[in-house]
């Protein structure tokens, strides 16, 4: 309680100065332009131009499906081995005593399965053993026999359900050696383990790890897509020469924060229907995803994605203006997707690991690589809400700065034309 | 008196370079103006000054007496050399976007651009994207764009470049229509011939510094006065040349137009041709606007 006091009044601060310092830099003078409607409204049209244009692609429309399907893929296939699993065939050879039949039934429905049993000679349970007729032959109530040896890892029905009947039919044996009444035994064997207390939140499980990786491999394809198209939607206004007659009406500020905006929200709808779609289909199929704290990693990846799609969009818009043909894309992007990737890779080793290091834990707090380790730490349960908090707090100051700094670049990059314009050309110019 | 599109002392410097030098000049609401200059004069500096395309070192563009702003230039109207719409949008879309950034109504930008492209004659080219269009449609488009909105000034980067003659009848009809209802044009152009045919004034700009202003007619009749003479079966006109007072401007087609000093006589320059043959034209003539530019420069 006292941290987040500290965090609002550390946010209130930080708001007030920003305040204080434009209308000192504006020398408390209203701005040129005729409004701050006609501002509102230029950001707007070219925000619902940039909206347009794009949800009418063929990129953006193919580019959805494929996600879709995709999404679609890693929910349902996990899915399909988790139905209602077919009933244990089990032969009885010998022994086919009532108690014996209870403790296979009672491990077939530990494992959430039923168990259909045939009675045969021990020749034909082998035959039917080979020929994969029945999964378990009991010999005299004493040997279980399978075709294929059952590995301690193997997670399949069968081998869940036959290493339990093990465990159940050992301990039965054990319990008759040992002479004790069947109230006893029956006491002794429906035993539950002592619950264990941790005081560290335990690390990523089920569902919230899976759905950890799927909004990280979202956030990732998301980022990178839409501040790609940032880059070359500012390039391509650049090498039409569109951006004169434009420039000519509006400011480059209004311009620019149209653009991003826009794309921006195409980005968000876009993911807000992926995460729709995810959750829609979760719940019809059955799946684990909204279990757990799993809807609690889809609202984060939500949000990261806008932070993080807000910090990386002026930082490419800058590069765009930059940049004078196509060919140039590629060299002025490569440098920027460097934290991205840095953060990806990170960010699935952490989850891989399910424990997340010192180091980790520092890249959920920068800007460029909090928007990938902020939710992985929220899906493995390493962070707290008011570290989520500062971390985004955080990535919004630091988005700021990087907005003005991207939109001086933009200006005065965006007309000069001829060769691509070097970075160091721009800053020494505003230097002077 | 009607409004002025004022510049007032604009300079700007590119490192080593002058493109503006001190350079004034005012263009009245109602009349075409045609600036001129040679290549590198300065003169797409200056139209880009007015719309706050180049940042000044020092001077300011004036509107009806008060300084141009974000809220004058959205009333003004503008066609950059290097012509700039999005490729991949339709041209009717795109008209109606421009049209909206100038301030418009959806429904306003609409009806113009209905207009606009009914008037240009590419009415059917509204659901084409631009870059599917021909050269000249491109510029109709992109004049389209400029006028969408009534400006109250209109500046245009060499409109008529790379245009067919009907194209640039078209938007030279277009141009002495919207400065007959009150709008105040200038237009760059290095085609002399449609410049005089359009303009009532020009303004001569060359390394930035105004050179020559005021209207076609006044340069016309001024300077030196100009003599055709076509002496039958001459071509050469090897007769003028060395007349005292006496330059030969041109020779075309049998024809020699003649610059004469005050003090030579007509009349000697009248027997000279004579003398040479049978004189079939014996005329004089106004300043062309290309002679007024030439001596201008010189």
């Amino acid at each position: 309680m006292k941290q987040a006091v500290i965090l609002i009044v550390v946010a209130a601060v930080l708001i007030l100065r920003l305040r204080s310092r434009i209308k000192r830099r504006s020398g408390g003078q209203k701005p040129a332009w005729s409004g701050w409607g006609a501002v509102t409204s230029d950001v707007g049209l070219v925000a619902a131009r940039e909206m347009r244009e794009r949800f009418r692609g063929r990129i953006f429309r193919a580019g959805t499906l494929l996600v879709l399907a995709g999404v679609a893929a890693a929910i349902v296939i996990p899915t399909l081995d988790k139905g209602t699993p077919a009933p244990q065939k089990v032969d009885l050879v010998g022994t086919r005593s009532a108690q014996l039949r209870a403790t296979v039934v009672s491990s077939a429905e530990s494992v959430g399965t039923k168990v259909h049993f045939l009675s045969t000679s021990e020749e034909t349970a082998y035959a039917d053993l080979r020929s994969g007729r029945v999964d378990l032959a009991i010999i005299a109530g004493r040997e279980l026999v399978v075709n294929k040896p059952i590995a301690s890892t193997d997670t399949s029905t069968t081998a869940q359900f036959v290493l339990s009947l093990a465990q159940q039919l050992g301990v039965a044996e054990a319990l008759a050696a040992a002479h004790l009444s069947p109230a006893q035994s029956s006491a002794l064997a429906s035993a539950g383990a002592l619950p264990v207390r941790s005081l560290q939140p335990g690390a990523a499980k089920g569902a919230a790890h899976t759905t950890s990786l799927i909004g990280l491999i979202l956030i990732f394809v998301m980022l990178t897509q839409y501040n790609t198209w940032t880059l070359i939607g500012v390039m391509e206004e650049k090498s039409s020469r569109v951006i004169e007659v434009l420039l000519a009406t509006v400011r480059p500020i209004q311009l620019l924060t149209g653009k991003v905006l826009g794309i921006g929200l195409v980005a968000f709808a876009q993911a807000s229907l992926i995460v729709v779609f995810a959750l829609a289909l979760a719940k019809s199929v059955g799946s684990d995803l909204l279990h757990g704290t799993a809807p609690v990693v889809v609202v984060s990846t939500l949000v990261w994605l806008l932070l993080g799609y807000a910090f990386y969009c002026w930082v490419y818009a800058a590069a765009g203006s930059l940049a004078q043909r196509q060919d140039q894309v590629q060299s002025l992007a490569f440098p920027l997707s460097l934290p991205i990737i840095f953060g990806y890779i990170m960010a699935i080793t952490a989850i891989g690991s399910g424990s997340p290091s010192t180091l980790f834990r520092v890249l959920g707090y920068l800007p460029p690589t909090a928007p990938f380790a902020m939710p992985v730490l929220v899906g493995l349960g390493a962070v707290t809400w008011w570290e989520f908090v500062a971390s985004a707090l955080i990535s919004v100051v630091c988005t700021v700065g990087v907005a003005r700094l991207a939109t001086s670049i933009y200006r005065r990059a965006i007309l000069r034309t001829g060769a691509r314009v070097k970075l160091r050309d721009v800053v020494s110019s505003a230097a002077r | 008196m009607g409004a002025l599109l004022e510049l007032e002392k604009l300079s700007r410097r590119y490192g080593t370079i002058t493109a503006l030098d001190n350079l004034s000049f005012s263009v009245p609401a109602g009349q075409v103006v045609g600036f001129l200059g040679p290549n590198g004069a300065g003169k797409t500096t200056t139209m880009r000054a007015v719309f706050g395309l180049t940042d000044l070192d020092a001077g300011t563009v004036k509107w009806d007496g008060a300084p141009v702003g974000q809220s004058e230039r959205r009333r003004f109207g503008y066609m950059p050399e290097e012509r700039g719409l999005y490729p991949a949008m339709l041209v009717g879309e795109q008209l109606e976007y421009l049209g909206r950034l100038h301030g418009m109504s959806a429904v306003d930008a609409r009806s113009a651009t209905t207009s606009w492209l009914e008037r240009l004659g590419i009415e059917d080219r509204v659901r084409s994207k631009v870059d599917a269009l021909s050269h000249g449609n491109q510029q109709r488009v992109q004049l389209a764009a400029a006028l969408l909105h009534g400006p109250e000034v209109l500046i245009l980067d060499e409109p008529l470049a790379g245009l067919d003659p009907t194209g640039i009848d078209a938007i030279g009809a277009v141009l002495v229509e919207q400065a007959r209802s009150g709008c105040c044009v200038l237009f760059s152009s290095h085609q002399l011939d449609q410049v005089e045919d359009l303009c009532e004034s020009v303004t001569i700009i060359d390394h930035g510094r105004l050179v020559v202003a005021g209207k076609v007619d006044d340069l016309a009749r001024s300077g030196a006065r100009r003599l055709v003479v076509r002496v039958e079966g001459d071509r050469e006109a090897l007769w003028a040349k060395g007349l005292p007072g006496v330059s030969v401007s041109e020779v075309t087609a049998g024809a020699v137009r003649l610059v004469l000093d005050d003090a030579v006589d007509s009349e000697s320059v009248l027997r000279a041709a004579m003398a040479a043959g049978r004189v079939s034209e014996f005329v004089f003539r106004r300043r062309r606007l290309s002679e007024v530019f030439r001596e201008a420069l010189a």
